[in-house]
């Protein structure tokens, strides 16, 4: 594919509200993961990535019928990194109609009617009575602006007064990594000339308590790649970057491998086959081969199962050179979330030539062979990777550079 | 974009079960009725998943398979696939939403990943053995037309074949207060790139023009606009009637905001 610039990025999560509070919680090893206290889940023994001050935060006045946990993330995330200006500059350029929205997302606002529910003490299987639904804020509107899976797409669009193609994609853990190629192709095809990507997913009980029904939580900080590894600590998160063919961005996409599993819904192919098929895909597509990788940042959940089969995915697509780190310990698992979060920080890695290590990770699963950093540190390096793979079997990887 | 051919089509809801069906009804040869959603058997998926899948995931998968129908099983594995859907699997999520307003909360493992709005296009990559990329994206009532682009930019991308299946399912009872479509529908266009300039058996789409006049989409015949009304995959209607009568047809598909995009549809013949 032709390298396509990132012209400006941004992201908010538990480390950090911009990049600049995230560079700073990388470089000092500081994790951005606590005990579980997010009330309506407070019954569940894990660690969460939260962000502090989204129950007081206000949307902007003329997008406040979307309100919701997951928007008012959204636009924290886009108020930082100077995203606007860059996007109004894109606007002038281009106009607000040839600007592309691709945004991932695995819940949206599903908070909102979740609560609604609860409040209204439903039971099971029978619809409520009309009095309590509209006490409890039930109607098609929560739907449709908050909770439906396009509700975080159309906030971004209208936040940002973009009226290009658009598109929310949802791929369980990949929806935000997928949003790069569908960007990418959408340019190509002219559906637009330049695109917002970006990922957003907010605490919810579904998924909280989803993953303790898989057995899939920690009850400790999460350590990615560790002998030691239990399971997975869920946090939320946003990022955006903004990607356009003109730009002379520090940092390009230079190619995008997407791939299915067709091996089993919840657990991944044990010799991660379908892992490797999306990161060949994105070497090939990049016009590069393995060695070509300096270092690549791991979907790493910890999860015993995950961390095994990407690991020999790894090495068998790219081989046992390129440093390799998962950043989850920082972050906690930001399900459509996790691909443009580790997207930007593997280009915060290309600019800052400087490699984040595997917070948490104290000794390296023996079992594993990819090359596995657990000691952040300056490194020369061109090019990164970064896998995204989730639930339905769905992987993709990418692949930045310096430069265009 | 480049003009692109359907080479294969599949459609099943409510009142209808197939391709076959649906186009006499498209075609006015036979009269609607709306009838339950049969429930289909997918003989493709092993054992375990087959019990697993939900309807939604049958009646997507049951579309999915009639347009695939002349491909061959190596053909399959090695297809792209892109789904769309407006609201997903609505039935899944009030069953979601009652457990999680229960006083102790349970929730089986099977229903959560059913939760994720990609369950019917991983459920088509175990029956088909599908490794091939495949994306599942939502645009609300634009979702059909978003879709069309998204799998219609990959074909241009790749040059190869691409599958594209649209469902949007009825909300159930408990559901009642946050949607109001009450009728399944299920769509899928198998899209390849064109062969010499001849379309292919079903025809061919090109255009792609954003339409902000003042126009309305395009309903389709009208029993059928009306039982599925609410049903943003309905919004193939125009489209697929158009393929059934092998008529050429310029067709305003409902896209985002208040805009259409408009396609020209060419037969075969």
């Amino acid at each position: 594919m032709t390298p396509l610039p990132l012209a400006a990025a941004t992201l908010t999560n538990a480390c950090g509200v911009g990049l600049d509070e995230i560079r700073r919680a990388l470089r000092a090893g500081t994790s951005g993961l606590r005990h579980n206290d997010f009330e309506p889940a407070l019954g569940l023994d894990t660690w969460i990535g939260r962000v502090d001050g989204l129950e007081s935060a206000a949307l902007a006045p003329d997008c406040v019928e979307h309100d919701c946990r997951n928007n008012r993330l959204a636009q924290l995330c886009l108020e930082q990194d100077g995203f606007v200006a860059a996007v109004d500059a894109a606007r002038a350029r281009y106009g607000a109609d040839r600007i592309g929205t691709f945004i991932g997302t695995t819940t949206s606002g599903i908070l909102s009617t979740e609560l609604a529910y609860r409040s209204g003490s439903l039971t099971p299987g029978s619809p409520l009575p009309p009095a309590v639904e509209s006490a409890a804020g039930l109607s098609p509107e929560l739907y449709r602006y908050k909770h439906s899976m396009y509700a975080t797409t159309m906030f971004v669009r209208s936040f940002l007064k973009l009226s290009g193609h658009a598109m929310t994609i949802s791929t369980a853990c990949s929806s935000s990594a997928k949003v790069f190629a569908a960007a990418a192709r959408a340019i190509d095809a002219g559906l637009c000339d330049a695109a917002v990507v970006g990922g957003v997913d907010s605490l919810a009980m579904s998924t909280l308590f989803g993953f303790h029904s898989l057995e899939l939580l920690s009850r400790r900080p999460c350590r990615p790649f560790a002998a030691e590894r239990d399971g997975i600590s869920i946090g939320e998160g946003a990022g955006f970057a903004l990607l356009d063919p003109q730009a002379e961005g520090p940092v390009s996409l230079l190619g995008a491998g997407e791939s299915a599993d067709a091996f089993h819904m919840s657990s991944p192919h044990p010799e991660g086959a379908g892992a490797a098929h999306a990161m060949r895909f994105a070497l090939s597509s990049a016009g590069l081969t393995g060695r070509d990788i300096d270092y690549i940042n791991l979907h790493g959940t910890a999860s015993r199962a995950n961390d095994l089969a990407e690991d020999r995915g790894v090495v068998s697509a790219v081989g046992k050179e390129a440093a390799a780190s998962s950043t989850k310990g920082w972050t906690g698992h930001l399900l459509g979330a996790a691909g443009i979060t580790e997207a930007v920080i593997s280009a915060l890695s290309l600019i800052d030539q400087w490699i984040p290590g595997t917070l948490n990770c104290e000794r390296v699963d023996p079992a594993l062979n990819s090359n596995v950093r657990v000691k952040s540190q300056a490194m020369r390096l061109r090019r990164a990777m970064s896998n995204s793979f989730g639930f339905g079997g769905s992987n993709c990887s990418l692949v930045f550079g310096l430069g265009r | 974009m480049r003009p692109l051919a359907i080479t294969g089509v599949g459609v099943c809801g409510a009142g209808f079960r197939d391709w076959t069906q649906a186009r006499a009804l498209l075609d006015g040869t036979a009269v609607f009725g709306a009838r339950a959603v049969e429930k289909f058997d997918l003989a493709c998926l092993p054992p375990i998943e087959r019990r697993r899948a939900n309807e939604t995931s049958r009646l997507a998968i049951a579309a999915g398979l009639q347009a695939v129908e002349h491909v061959s099983v190596a053909g399959r594995e090695r297809l792209p696939t892109v789904f769309s859907s407006a609201d997903g699997d609505t039935d899944v999520l009030a069953h979601l939403l009652a457990k999680l307003a229960a006083s102790e909360i349970m929730l089986s493992p099977t229903l959560f990943h059913n939760s994720v709005f990609n369950a019917p296009a991983g459920y088509w990559s175990l029956g088909c053995k599908a490794q091939a990329a495949s994306t599942t994206v939502c645009a609300g009532r634009a979702s059909f037309a978003v879709g069309l682009c998204e799998a219609s930019a990959q074909v241009l991308a790749t040059d190869e074949a691409v599958l594209y299946v649209a469902y949007d399912m009825a909300f159930p009872e408990a559901l009642r207060s946050l949607g109001r479509t009450t009728m399944a529908f299920a769509c899928a266009l198998l899209l390849e790139p064109m062969g010499d300039d001849v379309p292919g058996p079903l025809g061919m789409i090109e255009g792609w023009e954003r339409d902000v006049g003042a126009h309305e989409a395009d309903a389709g015949p009208r029993a059928l606009a009306e039982a599925f009304a609410g049903n943003a995959t309905a919004a193939a209607l125009p489209l697929l009637t158009a393929i059934a009568m092998q008529a050429g047809a310029e067709i305003r598909l409902p896209y985002l905001d208040d805009e259409r995009l408009r396609l020209r549809y060419s037969p075969w013949s």
